[in-house]
């Protein structure tokens, strides 16, 4: 028994670094779609993968310690949140008491924190423009993100992610509750804000748009497909928390055999397709705003969170 | 008073129709462009129509079915016809010089929401009723006339006043629909015709405006003239 466990959160976090290129595919694949190009296919982040790990390591002359400490740090940041959230199981696994979605999140921004100061290690211009901006927008995303945790506190009695998917599941009265309801809202847009995919920069990858990835761009060879791959389990490991503990907590292996485990992972692919297809649709036909409104969706999101705070408050749940 | 004896899914309902709606004004608060209010407001104005089939068909009011109808066609659908033909008519798209950012705006309401949340569960103290839905038909009623104000106090634009004054109508009419279901059908007529008498009016006075002052902007309109 527990040794099955113990093999099933490795299997979650296994799963987690194998499927997390998969799903950034599928995005860039769709994305290309909705305007009409062919797009690279699927598997496109894997060769892209494969192809910087076969690369020197060009390391700038004013980096410091930081600079190789961070892909490392980051990584392991992303292979340690699996471990605490439903991803293919939905009841707790061995290790998954270490934190509660508080320390998910607190394991994730740190991930994020290292790669800001990294951006800011090498003294190049558009790594700072970069870490300044994702922080901006950090100090605007965090509070909000911390309210949402407290709305899903409130309504769900419990800080464990395990607790809140089996209440929604198994009360349709929450599931369909004005609370939830907000709270699903709200982490939307922080997942547009946390992905990257705020529509505030341009679609175009010129260094001056960009937010995020401005932070890496003094990377090369394996230390960059490290930051790449951490970036993209962190989308996967944000896709799992919308999915399956927030708005599709169902079809997860109760019992941990091996047919119900390989019909969830399976579950989970077709689940983040639908999450991504729904976030690149957001992010095509929305018009591009200019970067100083970058308060007004984290406005929306924090409202929303506001608002269902307030619906656990009159008890609708 | 009703939704006492409404199932937890069906006061899930409610709460969901009503605080769409609720949100749909604060769709109205941080929006900047003319057009973009009215769409909201239609679909506010047929959110609370939903809302009152709803309770019709929960709480057995068939006259309910009727209001609901009267809300789609006159409050979703000739209201915001009638002032999309104004606003064609306008030159403005949206406000120039807005008062307050959309942003602040945003959280100025959520502050007017928290307001209207500990006003409610006052009230409901005072008047023992305990039924979460009555608190928060009371939150929602409340805090949508406090952002209809706030509509009229920081736009500066007719459209937008009047705009104003129809999201601060719907909130009470979404309050009467959940805490009195069974007001007369006469007096939802009434007000009806009023809000019409009320949109006509401004069509006029738009135009008196644009025609003897060239704007349609409260901020122009400094001198008293007897």
């Amino acid at each position: 028994m527990t040794v099955r466990d113990a093999i099933l959160q490795a299997c979650q976090v296994a799963f987690t670094i194998a499927a997390a290129p998969f799903i950034q595919g599928c995005i860039v694949q769709f994305e290309e779609r909705i305007q009409r190009g062919h797009g690279p296919g699927v598997l496109q982040p894997y060769r892209d993968l494969w192809k910087l790990f076969h690369k020197d390591i060009v390391v700038p002359e004013t980096a410091s310690w930081l600079f190789w400490v961070t892909p490392v740090v980051a990584f392991t940041c992303m292979m340690t949140v699996p471990i605490l959230i439903p991803v293919l199981t939905n009841y707790p696994l061995p290790l998954s008491n270490m934190g509660d979605i508080l320390g998910g999140g607190l394991i994730l921004t740190l991930g994020s924190f290292m790669i800001t100061l990294a951006g800011l290690d090498t003294g190049s211009a558009y790594g700072g423009i970069g870490s300044s901006r994702a922080a901006v927008i950090g100090i605007l995303a965090e509070p909000t993100l911390i309210l949402v945790f407290v709305g899903i506190t409130l309504f769900a009695r419990s800080m464990l992610p395990f607790v809140v998917n089996h209440l929604l599941v198994a009360s349709p009265a929450v599931y369909l509750g004005p609370a939830h309801l907000f709270l699903v809202a709200a982490f939307f847009i922080l997942l547009t804000v946390e992905t990257d995919r705020l529509p505030i920069h341009s679609s175009t990858h010129i260094e001056v748009y960009m937010i995020e990835e401005a932070r890496v761009l003094e990377y090369a060879g394996p230390l960059h497909a490290l930051l790449k791959w951490a970036s993209m389990m962190k989308q996967f490991i944000l896709y799992t928390i919308f999915c399956n503990v927030l708005t599709m907590p169902w079809f997860l292996s109760t019992r941990g055999l091996a047919p119900g485990v390989l019909g969830s992972a399976a579950g989970v692919i077709v689940k983040f397709v639908i999450v991504a297809c729904a976030i690149v649709t957001v992010d095509t036909i929305q018009a591009r705003l200019r970067f100083y409104r970058y308060q007004e969706p984290l406005a929306v999101s924090f409202l929303l969170a506001v608002l269902a705070i307030i619906g656990t408050q009159i008890g609708l749940g | 008073m009703h939704g006492f004896h409404a199932t937890p899914v069906e006061a899930s309902l409610f709460g969901v129709l009503a605080i769409a709606s609720l949100l749909l004004a604060f769709v109205m608060l941080g929006s900047r462009w003319l057009r973009h209010y009215l769409i909201a407001f239609a679909a506010e104005s047929w959110a609370i129509a939903l809302l009152s089939a709803a309770v019709g068909y929960i709480d057995h009011y068939p006259e309910l079915y009727v209001i609901a109808l009267l809300t789609l066609a006159f409050r979703g659908t000739l209201l915001p016809y009638l002032l999309l033909r104004i606003i064609r008519r306008l030159t403005i798209e949206r406000e120039l010089e807005p008062l307050l950012r959309p942003g602040s705006s945003l959280v100025l309401g959520a502050g007017a929401v928290v307001f209207s949340l500990v006003v409610a569960a006052r009230m409901t103290q005072a008047l023992h009723l305990a039924a979460e839905v009555v608190v928060l038909a009371l939150t929602v009623m409340l805090s949508m006339k406090l952002i209809g104000y706030l509509m009229l106090a920081v736009r500066h634009e007719a459209v937008s006043h009047v705009l104003g004054l129809l999201v601060l109508e719907n909130g009470i009419f979404l309050g009467t629909q959940i805490l009195v279901p069974g007001m007369p059908m006469l007096l939802e007529l009434v007000i009806l015709f009023d809000l019409l008498i009320v949109v006509v009016c401004f069509g006029v006075l738009v135009r008196y405006l644009v025609g003897q002052v060239g704007s349609t902007s409260a901020l122009q309109l400094r001198r008293l003239v007897g």
